[in-house]
């Protein structure tokens, strides 16, 4: 546990001394207040619905840029030959570093919570649809971190990682729009399982539902694991 | 078989890379209290090699084993028996010297009493006093090369393998890198490559030659001079026509073969380079027999230095099977 911890202090004291957590985390705030403004404001929604759905786009955008780095960065700048002949098991480092990433995205989240001030002031949402929302985003976004996770530990170029992780992850986001050209019902069903825009649209509804919520650790689960298998084989 | 005092010992280690073989059926050991200067020119697999030993890569074949851990299977109980320090040093630049030390320690398991003492030990070890808040990335080369070497002495490892620790470093520095290396190497098992061959001389018990992936010699310094003394060497300069000089000396007794050739700009002068037996007097001899009838400009006799035995080791074609 302690060469866990190790490396999670490690990775977030590289953050906060690097520039990209704090402009991934601005643009972040800067579109959801963005979203937020149009759909409450212009578009005239009293609720987080719209928001939230931009704010899943916005994060499978962004997710890339901080999980770029994970391990690419450390191939790329020898750091990879210390870190890996440290006495720490594969599984220790994956997870050090996956938890540093993860507190980011909890710091993104936190700080979008900003928007509900104006919500609550003037109107009456629904605490526990918000509420719902909220942990389907941070699910989400763990997804999405642990596959760029995967990708960054295929390549030691950091931009190679990124638009490979960007590119999965909106593959993922929009495969449910396949569905409309499926004939088969299990293809349409299956398509549908794939698609993380569909689980997601439980939460913003309100609904945390086990099938989501399972859906969205498998993806963690699966993609953490091949991180720790590759690590391990690739030596 | 390795010998039980053996820290660091590789079986027929090979490593392939696709078709490509870097290292080739590799065996030899470093005992507890030793120091093996590993030479090799660039590209011999000297890097890949200190790799399979820190555990940064598995061999293709064969067994490389630490402190009687299988370096293939056992690499992380091995880590906390290894110093490592990688050809280009590991660092992480945004973070300040003692935060790195501090990340590494804690990595290696040192224990939160411990880290301050361990840090100020390696610290003044390395001469870091005066970068210690310092940021990584606003550090010379020499002083990047020291972190390095820092990280790698923390938690007092059974084993130092460093990949060429002195590069980068002002000659006064590299005394200095030197001294630690030579303190550390009374208690425990060093192997470090390196480009300056004297350094091999001055603070190794023995060498380690390779190239192209085989392992050429491993001796001490002074074993592998003898090894090369039949080929010392005598050469002369003198004003002599070029075949009666070769005829003259091939019959001066110890003198095994003459090459001679023009010095340009010089007509009348030639360059003469014999191979002669190690015994006393031979240069005399040949000396006698040349200002017997010309003008001798220069005459010095060749030892075989650690630049010519190397040289020769790396020269010398091999079979590439």
């Amino acid at each position: 546990m302690t060469g866990t911890v190790a490396v999670y202090q490690k990775e977030l004291a590289s953050y906060f001394r690097s520039p990209i957590a704090y402009y991934v985390v601005a643009v972040f705030l800067l579109g959801t207040g963005y979203f937020f403004l149009y759909n409450v404001f212009l578009a005239g929604e009293t609720t987080m619905a719209g928001t939230f759905q931009n704010m899943g786009i916005l994060l499978t955008t962004l997710v890339p840029l901080i999980s770029m780095r994970l391990f690419s960065a450390e191939f790329s700048a020898g750091t990879a030959e210390l870190l890996l002949t440290l006495p720490l098991e594969p599984w220790q480092i994956v997870l050090g570093k996956y938890l540093g990433a993860v507190t980011i995205l909890l710091l993104m989240t936190a700080g979008s919570a900003v928007d509900l001030v104006p919500l609550y002031l003037f109107g009456t949402p629904e605490t526990t649809t918000i509420l719902a929302g909220y942990i389907g985003f941070v699910l989400l976004g763990m997804a999405c971190l642990a596959v760029g996770l995967f990708f960054s530990t295929l390549t030691h170029n950091q931009i190679v990682a990124a638009l490979i992780t960007a590119a999965v992850l909106l593959g993922f986001w929009f495969v449910g729009h396949l569905q409309s050209f499926q004939t088969s019902e299990a293809l349409r069903g299956f398509v549908g399982y794939l698609s993380f825009s569909h689980h997601f649209v439980d939460f913003i509804q309100g609904l945390v539902r086990t099938e989501a919520v399972t859906f969205y650790l498998a993806v963690t689960g699966i993609a953490m694991t091949l991180s720790v298998s590759w690590l391990k084989w690739r030596r | 078989m390795s010998s039980d005092s053996a820290v660091i010992a590789l079986e027929s280690v090979s490593k392939r890379y696709g078709s490509r073989t870097v290292v080739r059926d590799l065996s030899f050991s470093v005992d507890k209290g030793e120091i093996v200067g590993f030479l090799g020119p660039n590209g011999a697999g000297k890097t890949t090699t200190m790799r399979m030993i820190a555990g940064y890569t598995a061999p293709t074949s064969g067994r490389v084993s630490v402190a009687g851990y299988d370096m293939a299977t056992q690499n992380v109980e091995a880590a906390r028996l290894i110093g490592y320090l990688p050809e280009r040093p590991p660092l992480y630049d945004t973070l300040d010297v003692s935060a790195y030390l501090r990340f590494v320690a804690k990595a290696k398991g040192i224990t939160r009493g411990a880290i301050a003492e361990e840090l100020e030990r390696v610290v003044s070890a390395c001469h870091l006093e005066t970068v210690v808040c310092r940021e990584i990335f606003k550090l010379s080369k020499g002083y990047r090369q020291r972190v390095g070497l820092a990280q790698a002495l923390l938690g007092k490892p059974a084993v130092l393998v460093l990949d060429e620790p002195t590069a980068g470093l002002d000659p006064g520095q590299i005394q200095e890198a030197r001294e630690v290396i030579r303190a550390f190497g009374e208690e425990h098992a060093v192997l470090f490559s390196t480009h300056i061959l004297a350094e091999v001389t001055l603070i190794c018990r023995r060498v380690a030659i390779i190239n192209h992936g085989r392992l050429l010699a491993i001796d001490t310094p002074s074993g592998l001079q003898r090894a090369v003394e039949e080929t010392h060497r005598v050469s002369l300069e003198v004003t002599a026509p070029a075949a009666d000089v070769r005829h003259e000396l091939r019959s001066v007794k110890g003198v095994v073969a003459v090459n001679v050739q023009a010095i340009a700009g010089h007509p009348d002068i030639v360059a003469v380079d014999c191979q002669v037996e190690p015994r006393h007097g031979v240069e005399a001899e040949i000396a006698r027999a040349v200002t017997r009838r010309w003008d001798l400009h220069r005459l010095e006799r060749q030892q075989p230095t650690l630049e010519n035995i190397f040289l020769r080791y790396v020269n010398t074609p091999t079979d590439t099977a």
